[in-house]
């Protein structure tokens, strides 16, 4: 059993490497927002200076030193130290209290600031700009260390980026399942953006209420579902490759996209929109909900029912499928259906992210989704692989992009690293599921 | 499991080699994320490397992403800035509209903004960017226009090779229009074709519109990628003494090809006043001081005389 499932989701593993690598490299200086850390630093200040010293407190205006100011200044203010002031803002906020102090002819005994405050200019500039507040010590408080990549807000950042993947990845599952591939989903997605908030425009734009915005949304995704209709009918009717069929159809879709909008970005939208690619509910993102409500009834669907079971039977074999009375057609048209209403709904997902439908949107994700997909373990040759799997692949690649834009990796070798790293983990699947090392060796297993 | 270990461990290698952080120097002060449109148009990626130079000298470390065109891309980059906790982003907005969320996202988190090049029109967003500084696009398209109307003695039809996804490349062909219908010219534009702003395209663009259009007599490329492939169809269909080619840029390649009178003039921008701009509006805001929203940087015509004596075209530099 617990083989099964080591073989079944082994890229699991490479996830958790990815993320521990990726921790490592980032980890940083981080300002204390807790209490030890305040009363630690109390105790020195009140050893230090009498009450009545002007003591300074700075923090970044919407940092972590913004909480640790405000905090710290209540307690000083509460100890007694009656001159403390709280400077909460960008640089020029610090300077302006200096000059105030300066001009009232006082003189700072101390400047309490984090360590995103102690980069401010100002600070250095202190001793030339301020020769009167010679004597004036810098204290900063102790600094812990913590990945960046493991904040939560980070986390946040790699499933929001992937949302879009992750959703269009169970229509390609499904796809290269049956035994296809589908390359239209990434103009789709824009195709689908476009004609949505073509729709909101169209019925009041940016004071429109809340409701167009679902039908602008219903308006997109069913544009795709019958674009994606129409090539599933051809590659089942006329079994022309799909390849081909939806290389056409990658064309078109782009194409409509740019003509709809004339080149342009839509963005007289209504103020709803950005609900549910910004938006949470229930204390967790929508999107997150959202992808992992889909990605539990794909799997179900999948592993299931018995049109999941058709769609591994079409891709194992077509022709023993046929004659075991599996309705190959509607399947096949079937799939291409669910593949574009995926794309339809990852439009909508992000013209709700960004706030506009531009028609350049969704360049390559046809590659980050199947790369996504084979990554998850599924076969490009059809007939296997699961659904949690692709949701992983998703994830895999998630983390690669953000964790190598966090280490500050520049976009030409970003590409050489993804690709590297899409090659190393379908090449451990292969030598995982045929037996190891052997195979590696060029020795039959 | 083990090999999944193994595979993560060289993946985690193979990024430190390639990270820059590894070679700190001692005064270093933190990051700064730049994000643009399209780092293999040279202009981009001159502006990136001047940054890198610049930011240098104050102990900054520049990282420097390509959107590829793409806003949800260039979305993202700016999550993963903010996630980082960079010190201050320098955006080159794909799309001037949808860049407002990345813009908000970053205030939201406390890291300064500097656009470049386009600005963010986003409501919501452009009161939140620190600075901005550009080239004045509009006020070049006019120098093109003036240019065009010299050339021609104001007589014929002309062509136009744009790039309607750019907004710089809008308001260059919007102020080469409103000059012409500012000074009534007789100027008659006959076609207005995407050349994607590359070699390419604007070959292929203008070899249609010579088949469509044999009696133009010029044509505004609007900028010198699409205008030196413009000039490439014109050699095909032996056209070089008819039409006129006015570019924009005058990037190095524009510049020789002024000086080879391939082109007649091609407003210049300067990318480099741009970047040095861009770092020290986020060096003065560290040193508190006020900075100033907006500063746009005039184009200037480049004739032929100015190719002939300037040192820059025989560099190799913008």
């Amino acid at each position: 059993m617990m083989r099964k499932a080591m073989s079944d989701y082994g890229m699991v593993f490479v996830l958790l490497g990815l993320c521990l690598v990726f921790s490592l490299l980032t980890i940083k200086e981080q300002v204390p927002g807790n209490d030890t850390a305040i009363s630690e630093l109390m105790t020195r200040i009140k050893s230090d200076f009498k009450p009545d010293d002007v003591i300074l407190v700075a923090g970044a205006a919407r940092k972590d030193s913004e909480q640790f100011a405000v905090q710290m200044g209540a307690e000083l203010k509460k100890q007694g130290f009656k001159n403390a002031r709280v400077v909460v803002g960008i640089p020029s906020d610090l300077r302006t209290v200096l000059d105030e102090i300066k001009g009232a002819g006082a003189k700072p005994a101390a400047l309490i600031a984090g360590p995103d405050v102690m980069k401010w200019r100002v600070i250095d500039h202190i001793q030339s700009n301020y020769p009167e507040f010679s004597g004036c010590r810098i204290i900063t408080p102790k600094t812990w260390l913590w990945p960046d990549f493991l904040k939560a807000s980070n986390l946040l950042a790699i499933v929001d980026r992937i949302v879009v993947i992750a959703v269009i990845a169970i229509g390609m599952t499904m796809v290269i399942i049956a035994g296809g591939i589908d390359l239209s989903v990434g103009s789709l997605i824009a195709l689908s953006a476009v004609i949505g908030t073509l729709v909101m425009k169209k019925l009041g734009g940016l004071d429109a209420p809340a409701w167009v915005v679902p039908i602008g949304f219903m308006a997109g995704i069913a544009a795709c579902g019958i674009v994606g209709g129409l090539g599933g009918w051809i590659v089942a009717r006329f079994n022309v490759a799909p390849f081909i069929t939806t290389l056409a159809i990658m064309m078109v879709g782009r194409g409509l996209a740019f003509m709809i909008t004339g080149g342009f970005s839509i963005y007289q939208v209504p103020k709803a929109l950005p609900w549910l690619g910004q938006g949470r509910s229930l204390e967790a993102p929508n999107t997150v909900i959202l992808v992992l409500v889909l990605y539990a009834i794909a799997h179900v669907f999948m592993s299931h029912t018995r049109m999941g079971r058709y769609i591994y039977a079409v891709g194992g074999n077509k022709e023993a499928a046929r004659l075991s009375g599996v309705p190959v057609f509607f399947v096949t048209v079937f799939v291409y259906i669910v593949s574009s209403l995926a794309a339809g709904l990852g439009g909508c997902i992000q013209a709700s992210q960004i706030n506009t439908g531009t028609p350049n949107m969704g360049t390559m994700y046809e590659l980050y989704v199947i790369a996504a997909v084979v990554v998850g373990g599924t076969s490009l040759s059809g007939g296997s692989g699961k659904m949690l799997g692709t949701l992983i692949g998703a994830f895999i690649i998630s983390v690669i992009q953000n964790g190598m834009n966090l280490v500050g990796i520049e976009s030409y070798t970003q590409q050489v690293v993804l690709g590297a790293v899409i090659l190393g983990a379908v090449l451990l699947d292969k030598v995982r599921n045929s037996g190891g090392m052997a195979m590696l060796l060029g020795r039959k297993a | 499991m083990k090999k999944a270990l193994i595979i993560a461990c060289c993946v985690g290698i193979v990024l430190l080699a390639f990270s820059p952080g590894c070679s700190r120097k001692t005064k270093y002060k933190g990051k700064i994320g730049v994000t643009c449109m399209d780092l293999t148009n040279p202009f981009f990626k001159l502006i990136a490397n001047v940054m890198q130079e610049e930011a240098a000298k104050y102990g900054y470390e520049v990282v420097a992403l390509s959107a590829e065109l793409d806003p949800a891309k260039q979305n993202n980059q700016m999550s993963d800035f903010v996630a980082q906790g960079y010190d201050a982003i320098f955006l080159n907005p794909v799309d001037s509209k949808s860049a407002g969320e990345g813009v908000k996202k970053a205030y939201q988190a406390g890291v300064p903004v500097f656009t470049y090049d386009v600005d963010v029109s986003d409501e919501g967003a452009k009161n939140l960017v620190v600075s901005h500084i550009g080239s004045d696009n509009y006020q070049g398209g006019e120098l093109a226009g003036e240019s065009m109307m010299k050339v021609t003695g104001d007589r014929g039809n002309i062509a136009i090779i744009g790039y309607p996804e750019a907004t710089s490349a809008i308001l260059r062909v919007q102020g080469f229009k409103d000059y012409l219908k500012k000074h009534n010219s007789n100027l008659k534009i006959v076609t207005e074709l995407s050349g994607k702003g590359n070699r390419d395209d604007g070959y292929a663009v203008a070899t249609d519109i010579l088949q469509a259009h044999p009696e133009i007599v010029g044509i505004f490329a609007i900028n010198d990628p699409s205008g030196l492939g413009a000039y490439s169809a014109l050699v095909k269909a032996d056209k070089t003494k008819q039409i006129t080619i006015i570019a924009f840029d005058a990037s190095p390649a524009g510049k020789q090809a002024v000086f080879e009178k391939k082109l007649y003039d091609s407003p210049q921008q300067y990318p480099r006043k741009m970047a040095i701009g861009t770092v020290e509006a986020f060096i003065k805001y560290l040193d508190g001081e006020k900075i100033s929203k907006v500063l746009y940087i005039p184009c200037t015509h480049y004739y032929l005389d100015d190719a002939a004596k300037d040192p820059s075209r025989v560099a190799e530099q913008w």
